[in-house]
């Protein structure tokens, strides 16, 4: 077995199987804890204002917007450019349909490189307001810092193997994908799930008081 | 065209014809060809083997005489026509019209080669040794006065998220093009065959592992170098617009130039910004430019269909770019280590106020209206740095 059979096999699956297993158990973890009962009056609707909490919050305050106008478009650069990638680049999708037999159409190749190109342009910007903001820098510790470099190095070794002639690159590229989905679960990176019960659950609680969230 | 196809066809005759028809006497032998090469026997004195005699060479007026069936008394004529492009011969790509052989790509693989690579590994030595040298004859630049513990704000939000976009994105490229130029100078020919076969005595098969390794090295290189330079140059626009008020130069710089700032002849004054910074600013702008646009050449090759041009820029790109990675190290020593306090002002976005009054006093005195005395010029053994 060379070590890309053993990334690409054994490995994957064990990674994947932890990525899956470990992120249901925090999901399932998250929405058993439950809430205390509201015994007050309900002012306002608790569903709506947990649509509200979610939408609200893609767009900036007015107050905000001038501030925070860099690591907004940074976000929304790594963000979308991240999605992008993961799921509309051809190599990608050819995994995937290895895997599940599922498919569907790939973005053409100078698309899959603007959308690497915003996404990593995004992540550097988000991580050097990280370590440059004095606010972000007290709130930021190692899983954050891991978190992105892990994040960077996933896309770095992806994008370094782009030309897919090199199985050693191929073998890199898949080794960082496992450790990251291993990592995943156990780390803030889970943010990419839990983001909307947290904004939801916001919404939701100002929501019945009536108020905006 | 129609001369060559002739040749091939009497090339395919005389190998699938009978050995025994060579003795032909109309046949042409090794001999034959000599003499007419010697301008001997240019009457024709041979037929083809189909008893044809071959057909009359015609060369236009003012043309340079091409290979014919017959040859001529020399080649090197129509190997110097087609060097110099008056052969008018054209491969089928547009980027040499009318040129068979493009010259001048034995000077660009000649300054490449014997210049570029053979040097730019020993340059970049030289700068780091300088700066160690540097270090240690001057150790580390102290706050004259220590720290006050007061600071100032010197550079926004948006100033240091700029800087260290470009920063990062600069040591992506700078490392992934290093691998480009020297991946092979330095890890085969320095690492493999002069250290460890010529002067440790290993096995040979290394440099074929190292040259597999440079192989891999140099592919991704070239993926990272091609999808990060459009980053780059992003990163770069938005530098050099965030960082263009206050770097003009000033009357204050002469002053500073003539002091070296600081190093000799006392304290040197300076706004915002110093001359030594504003200069490297301008390196950035002019250099980064250039290396921008002659990268973009290198990417988009289709950009232009010059290939004169196209060498030239990867010559450019490269001397441009050793030139930036040289200041890079330079700023980043002084930026860190070699300055107390200066590091401050890209990570927090503030300065100690002791460290702007001793660099930047004319700025300090604008931002807030408070006369500076230099008490301190003078270094206080305790405020001395240790190499």
């Amino acid at each position: 077995m060379t070590f890309l059979d053993f990334v690409e096999g054994p490995m994957f699956y064990a990674a994947a199987a932890i990525f899956v297993t470990a992120g249901l158990w925090r999901i399932i973890g998250i929405l058993r804890i439950g809430k205390k009962p509201d015994l007050a009056p309900a002012r306002g609707s608790a569903t709506a204002g947990w649509w509200k909490g979610n939408l609200r919050h893609f767009f900036p305050r007015g107050l905000f917007a001038e501030r925070t106008w860099m690591h907004i478009l940074g976000g929304y650069g790594f963000h979308l450019g991240l999605f992008v990638l993961l799921f509309f680049a051809a190599p990608h999708i050819a995994f995937i349909e290895r895997f599940t037999g599922l498919s569907w159409p790939a973005l053409p190749r100078w698309g899959f490189i603007i959308a690497a190109e915003i996404a990593f342009a995004g992540l550097i910007v988000l991580w050097v307001r990280r370590f440059s903001d004095p606010v972000m820098r007290q709130i930021s510790d190692w899983d954050d810092h891991i978190g992105t470099w892990l994040t960077f190095l996933v896309m770095l070794t992806g994008c370094l193997a782009l030309q897919e002639s090199v199985v050693a690159l191929r073998a890199t590229h898949m080794l960082f994908v496992n450790i990251w989905l291993i990592y995943f679960p156990f780390s803030r990176l889970m943010h990419a799930f839990t983001v909307f019960l947290s904004r939801g659950a916001t919404g939701a609680s100002y929501g019945r008081k009536g108020m905006n969230p | 065209m129609r001369h060559i196809l002739s040749l091939l066809a009497i090339c395919l005759i005389v190998a699938t014809s009978d050995p025994a028809s060579a003795q032909d006497p109309g046949m042409q032998t090794r001999e034959s060809i000599m003499e007419r090469q010697r301008g001997l026997g240019l009457s024709g004195d041979y037929t083809l083997p189909s008893g044809q005699p071959p057909a009359p060479e015609t060369v236009q007026p003012g043309s340079v005489p091409q290979l014919g069936t017959r040859g001529y008394a020399s080649d090197s004529d129509i190997w110097r026509a087609l060097r110099d492009g008056s052969a008018n011969a054209t491969p089928s790509s547009s980027t040499a019209a009318s040129q068979l052989m493009q010259v001048i790509g034995d000077d660009w693989r000649m300054i490449r080669h014997d210049y570029l690579i053979k040097y730019a590994g020993w340059v970049l030595l030289g700068v780091i040794l300088l700066i160690a040298l540097f270090y240690l004859i001057r150790g580390r630049i102290m706050i004259r006065g220590g720290r006050a513990g007061n600071t100032i704000p010197r550079f926004s939000m948006s100033h240091r998220i700029a800087h260290w976009f470009l920063a990062s994105t600069f040591i992506l490229m700078a490392l992934s093009g290093l691998i480009i130029l020297l991946g092979r100078p330095v890890l085969v020919k320095g690492l493999g065959e002069w250290l460890m076969v010529g002067q440790l005595g290993m096995d040979a098969s290394v440099v074929t592992t190292l040259k597999s390794v440079n192989g891999v090295l140099n592919n991704a290189a070239l993926q990272g170098h091609n999808l990060f330079g459009p980053v780059f140059i992003l990163s770069l626009l938005i530098v050099i617009i965030r960082f263009m008020k206050g770097n003009f130069f000033q009357k204050a710089d002469f002053g500073w130039i003539l002091k070296g700032g600081g190093l000799i002849g006392g304290h040197a004054s300076s706004n915002h910004y110093n001359f030594g910074e504003k200069t490297w600013y301008w390196v950035v702008v002019l250099v980064g430019l250039m290396i921008s646009v002659t990268g973009l050449f290198l990417l988009f090759p289709w950009l232009s269909d010059n290939l004169r041009f196209h060498q030239a820029a990867t010559i450019l790109h490269a001397v441009g770019a050793l030139g930036m990675i040289c200041f890079a190290m330079g700023h980043a020593y002084v930026g860190s280590v070699g300055m107390e306090g200066s590091l401050d002002s890209m990570l927090r976005g503030e300065v100690d106020v002791n460290w702007a009054k001793e660099h930047h006093d004319l700025w300090y005195e604008e931002v807030t209206g408070e006369k500076v005395t230099h008490d301190h010029d003078e270094i206080p053994e305790t405020a001395k740095g240790t190499a």
